[in-house]
């Protein structure tokens, strides 16, 4: 029994099945989590290894090196880089797609021990990172505080991070810039050394003297005492008193010899919001959380916590990455929508009939439905990707609908019941439907092959519409003849039709069209030679408009967010780098209206964590984040105020170097691309001469903006070059004398205070106008064991001398890249252009230098892009040649794919667009439909054909009834993605060109192949079913008188 | 006792079926599907893609009062759209077993 007899049969079975899916379907719905794109691991692992106290040269030789080496032996390792800097090495290894990470990992832990021999001794063990997208914060806060600053960091923590910490999702709470409590014990050198003491003495009093002892048990009577000595400090003024040694028998208290602090640790990084002095805090989920949920909850929580905290301290978001989700996703919702009700307007307007509509629209929740339950069973979301293949497949997932419908309809009015009509109707047609569901099953299912990070979105797209297609098919030939058995009647004759009618109003319309339509097939038939010679110079033409049509990587959006990042001069202190910073600060504040909420940080904060991975810092570095007003609520685009900022900046003469950038959290994603000089070679000063070359030619090229060089400049460093002659007659050595120095100007962590079960540290050393000058450093005094008092100057000498700050390894071999974004053009022709000026500049023998970036994945993604395209047209044409059982059926159809892409072109070019991956993706959709439109057309002629019809008359008849069909399915999918092509929402840049080659593509190719492929087969299809039947006759002539 | 055989379009079997139960016409046999072409304009019906409609046809051997009966209504069958297709044909049984 077949699969419609038995559900024509057992309606109630079907129905329920049906239902059963849909249950499902909510309920996947209602459980899947909500984010911008699907969760991806990037194949990227990475290495960090400590070396305190090694500079970035000794690291690049020490460390880095030799993991290099060891750790490109890894399996499917595709590219090492890394960057050495002062104690650290940092190595990222770059894996292929789609490559196992755990394994992975294993390995680089296996070979890391092999090598971690041959390391220094006071490595620490590398330890590996893996990146997830989730590690990407979610929320961030900005807290400002007046009276209450001081004790900020601890208000925050007990009444904020805590709680929140308690929610369900959140990985952790941290802050950034938080004021930090800390006792400073300054100590005066001479006076020291007039009373014979160091530092490291009194650092050994404090410590012995803040301790708290059980001094063991006591039983006196019947009880049992434990006996206590409680000798820590109850109150940081204590420590002022104590007595730190005895000079002619006076005791010498610490306030004679120091200045006991209580205060906040010295500033490095300064954070401002809004011109007020704060912190910023951020809010990571945990892997697999439903980003917008948390979001919700953090907002809803931290509403309430405000209410217990001081009234002077204001928490502000400034960023939160879910309110972009939240608006594109409803923005897509919402274009689903619209594609729904244009898709069932078209089915009205040509059906006519509301029974038949209702049947035909039923099957389009039913099939997207069925995503959504992959979507569940796959562990995905619901994603823009997701969401805008839905709104792609929703014009696909009728046209089965419709072809069983209209059949059944036919019979319906040939006089059969409708149950009969519904099972010899569908039998008659359910073949023909499951082959021209192959056909996009063809197209898109190569798409679930894509690799990289182009393969993320396709595969979603690929798997979402080879699923609701197939499931639309199974829904149009076991619900659809259901529905109809039981919905369809026939419709009577009305004698006298109403005004308004359908039959007075759109019918006659729909019928004058195909006789219009036919009257021109007839007349292309008789001009072939004209159609095809006009044809091919459009089609030539649209090649030629390929020039004017830029390349890109992906479309960029605007997220309302942008950050600077300024560089000074390498070295600055930390207050000098705020000047600028409050300067930027103002004119920000003036000119730019649209900031809502403005957070600069200046300087580094050594306990920043994991965040200090992603944002470089350091004293010379200001980082700046800004929210903007709603996209809806200003003129300006983000594209814009970031161009006026960046001739602001350009002004300040401080400023070395500066990024401005507009992307959020899209993790590079939907961001800016650009175009990156990457120069090997081992020689720093040769590399960095080509590097500023090229800075300097870049800056003269107006087209590109943003130009970052990855080398900062060198970094000015004192040296202590001890003599070690002269250290061994005092019986010192190299480790004493450098504990010392550090003790005397880094300070020495003598013991820790204790309050309220927080410790904070008791750091001693020497005030600061002692040791801020290089006379002064000389005159450090170092006591040997025998207590004499040596002067450094004695035992070494201080060198000023420049090194780099960080090395940059790609490849293994050192490598600087200067990279720009393009500035009115595409990304394409900024990349022709750069690799023109890399011819031009002089290059030694040992450098290379190549051209990378964006551009790159660009490349990349478009060979991938065009090799998707080769495979879907070779199955595609797979698909036909055996549908039709012939070689030629399937050329006469993919004429019409040449057209497509000429319709693309016509319509980037005429909405000034460029071509990036979305567009292709576009494309290659249209491949699909085109191809499928041909089917139709094709299909209908062998028919007519068949049934013994003349060429010409059979190519004319078949075009006049598969005009409607045709042009439903063309109407349904360009209906379908108006709403993307129009929107303007947040996030509508990631979807619209997609929205606009689809259009143009499908108005410009349904028109095309309506013409070309009659014509083709006017020319090819001359031998059809019927010359086959002769030929075989031929050989029964004998049997004839 | 006459045989009757009737070809008609598949989309006829429920009112042939209810022909048959009216008149009382226990006993046939029935072919689900069968090939064919009208002699004059008749459609082929082939159950092939060309011509995707399939026939069916019933052989009954009834008495010779219910012939007359069962043309007129293969007749108002037929009446009903002439595209569908219904043909009944009658000749005499002359033994039985």
């Amino acid at each position: 029994m077949s699969i419609y007899k038995s559900a024509i049969n057992r309606p109630i079975t079907t129905f329920m099945i049906f239902t059963a899916v849909i249950v499902v379907g909510i309920y996947a719905l209602i459980k899947m989590p909500v984010d911008l794109y699907p969760e991806i691991d990037p194949p990227y692992i990475s290495v960090m290894t400590t070396y305190p106290g090694a500079s970035a040269l000794d690291i690049e030789t020490n460390i880095t090196k030799i993991l290099e080496d060891a750790l490109n032996t890894v399996d499917n390792v595709k590219e090492v880089t890394s960057t050495s800097t002062d104690n650290l090495s940092v190595i990222t290894l770059k894996f292929n797609w789609g490559s196992n990470l755990d394994e992975a990992t294993n390995q680089m832990r296996d070979v890391i021990d092999r090598v971690y021999d041959y390391m220094p001794e006071d490595v620490d063990r590398p330890t590996i990172l893996k990146f997830n997208t989730s590690m990407m914060p979610i929320v961030f806060y900005a807290v400002t505080a007046n009276e209450s600053y001081p004790g900020l960091d601890k208000i925050l923590e007990e009444k904020i991070i805590n709680p929140l910490n308690r929610i369900d999702g959140v990985g952790s709470v941290s802050m950034i810039g938080a004021p930090k409590r800390i006792i400073y014990i300054e100590a005066d050198p001479r006076r020291l050394d007039a009373y014979n003491l160091t530092i490291e003495q009194i650092g050994g009093i404090i410590a012995s003297e803040n301790l708290n002892m059980p001094s063991g048990n006591v039983k006196m009577g019947d009880m049992d005492y434990q006996l206590r000595i409680q000798g820590e400090f109850t109150d940081s003024r204590q420590l002022a008193d104590l007595v730190v040694g005895n000079y002619n028998g006076i005791p010498i208290y610490l306030r004679d010899v120091a200045v006991v602090r209580d205060s906040l640790k010295d500033l490095s990084l300064d954070e401002k919001i809004n011109g007020k002095t704060g912190l910023r805090m951020f809010v990571m989920k945990q892997s697999g959380a439903n980003t917008v949920k948390v979001a919700r909850e953090v907002n809803k929580n931290l509403n309430e916590l405000k209410k217990t905290l001081p009234p002077d301290i204001q928490i502000n978001q400034i960023l939160d990455t879910s309110s972009f989700i939240k608006g594109a996703i409803s923005n897509l919702s919402q274009t689903l929508i619209y594609a729904f009700i244009f898709v069932v307007l078209v089915i009205l307007v040509f059906l006519g009939r509301w029974r038949a509509t209702f049947i035909i629209a039923l099957t389009i929740p039913v099939s997207l439905i069925v995503a959504f339950i992959y979507l569940f069973i796959t562990d995905n979301s619901i994603n823009v990707i997701s969401l805008t293949s839905l709104s792609i497949a929703i014009g696909m997932v009728v046209d089965d609908a419709i072809v069983v419908l209209e059949n059944i309809t036919r019979h319906i009015e040939r006089g059969s019941s409708p149950r009969e009509a519904a099972i010899y109707a569908t039998n008659e047609v359910w073949l023909a439907v499951i082959i021209t569901t192959l056909v996009v099953v063809a197209v898109f299912f190569p798409l679930t092959l894509v690799g990289g990070m182009t393969g993320m979105m396709f595969n979603q797209l690929g798997w979402i519409v080879t699923i609701t297609v197939v499931a639309s098919t199974f829904a149009a030939i076991s619900l659809t003849p259901m529905m109809s058995s039981r919905v369809l009647k026939l419709r009577k004759k009305e004698v006298k039709m109403k005004k308004f009618s359908y039959g007075r109003t759109i019918e006659p319309l729909l019928n004058k069209l195909d006789d219009f339509y036919a009257k021109t097939l007839t007349w292309v038939l008789r001009h072939k030679a004209f159609v095809l010679i006009s044809l091919s110079i459009v089609f030539i033409a649209s090649l030629f408009s390929l020039k004017f049509v830029g390349t890109d990587f992906m479309p960029q959006t605007d997220e309302s967010r942008l950050s600077i990042s300024m560089e000074l001069q390498t070295g600055t202190r930390v207050e000098e780098t705020m000047k600028t910073a409050r300067k930027l600060e103002n004119i920000i504040q003036e000119k730019f209206p649209e900031v809502e909420l403005l957070n600069v940080s200046t300087g580094s904060d050594d306990e920043g964590g994991m965040f200090s991975l992603f944002i470089g810092s350091g004293s010379n570095i200001i980082n700046v984040m800004m929210r903007l007003t709603h996209v809806d609520e200003r003129e300006r685009t983000v594209w814009d105020i970031a161009d006026e900022m960046r001739d602001i900046v350009k002004a300040f003469p401080e400023v070395v170097t500066f990024n401005i950038s507009t992307t959020g959290a899209g993790m590079g994603m939907g961001g800016e691309s650009n175009v990156a000089i990457e120069i090997f070679g081992y020689d720093f000063n040769t590399t960095n001469r080509i590097a500023e070359e090229f800075r300097q030619r870049l800056s003269n090229m107006p087209e590109a903006k943003n130009i970052v060089v990855s080398r900062k400049n060198d970094k000015p460093e004192l040296q202590v070059v001890l003599d070690r002659e002269k250290m061994a007659l005092h019986g010192l050595n190299s480790a004493t004398v450098s504990t010392m120095i550090r003790n005397r100007v880094n300070g020495m962590i003598a013991s820790r205070f204790k309050e309220e079960g927080e410790e904070y540290d008791i750091r001693i050393r020497l005030s600061e106008k002692y040791r801020n000058s290089i006379t002064l450093l000389e005159e450090l005094t170092i006591m040997n064991q025998q207590g004499k008092k040596i002067k450094l100057k004695e035992i070494g000498s201080i060198e000023e001398y420049w090194g780099p700050p960080s090395i940059q390894h790609k490849r293994k071999e050192r490598i600087v890249t200067v990279s720009a974004i393009p500035n009115g053009i595409s990304l394409s022709e900024l990349a022709k252009k750069i690799i023109k000026l890399t011819d031009e500049v002089p290059v030694p023998q040992d450098v290379l230098v190549n051209v990378g970036g964006s551009y790159e994945d660009q490349q990349e993604s478009f060979q991938d892009l065009m090799l998707l395209m080769l495979m879907s047209l070779i199955l595609v044409f797979i698909v036909m040649a055996s549908q039709f059982e012939s070689f030629t059926m399937p050329f006469i159809i993919m004429f019409s794919i040449p057209f497509a892409f000429t319709g693309v072109m016509l319509a980037l070019f005429i909405t000034g667009s460029t071509l990036n991956i979305v567009a292709g993706l576009g494309a290659v959709l249209l491949i699909g439909i085109v191809v499928k439109n041909g089917i139709i057309l094709v299909d209908f002629t062998n028919l007519m054909r068949d049934r013994g019809m003349r060429l010409y008359d059979a190519i004319v008849a078949a075009g006049r009834s598969r005009l409607r069909p045709v042009l439903m399915t063309a109407l349904t999918t360009i209906l379908g993605m108006v709403p993307l092509a129009f929107s303007t929402g947040e996030g509508s840049e990631i979807w619209r060109p997609m929205g606009i080659t689809v259009i143009g593509g499908l108005v410009f190719s349904t028109i095309i192949t309506m013409i070309i492929v009659p014509v083709m087969y006017g020319l090819m299809g001359r031998s059809g079913e019927r010359n086959k039947i002769m030929k075989l006759r031929k050989q029964f002539n004998a049997l004839d008188d | 006792m006459k045989a009757i055989f009737i070809v008609f379009n598949q989309a006829h079997t429920e009112r042939v079926e209810y022909i048959l139960d009216k008149l009382g016409i226990r006993g046939y046999s029935w072919w689900s599907e069968v090939k064919g072409r009208g002699s004059v304009d008749g459609e082929p019906r082939q159950g092939t893609h060309t011509w995707p409609e399939m026939n069916s046809a019933l052989i009954a051997i009834v008495e010779e009062e219910k012939v007359k009966p069962l043309l007129e209504r293969v007749k108002k069958v037929d009446e009903i759209n002439r595209e569908v297709g219904i043909r009944a044909f009658v000749w005499s049984i002359n033994e039985m077993y």
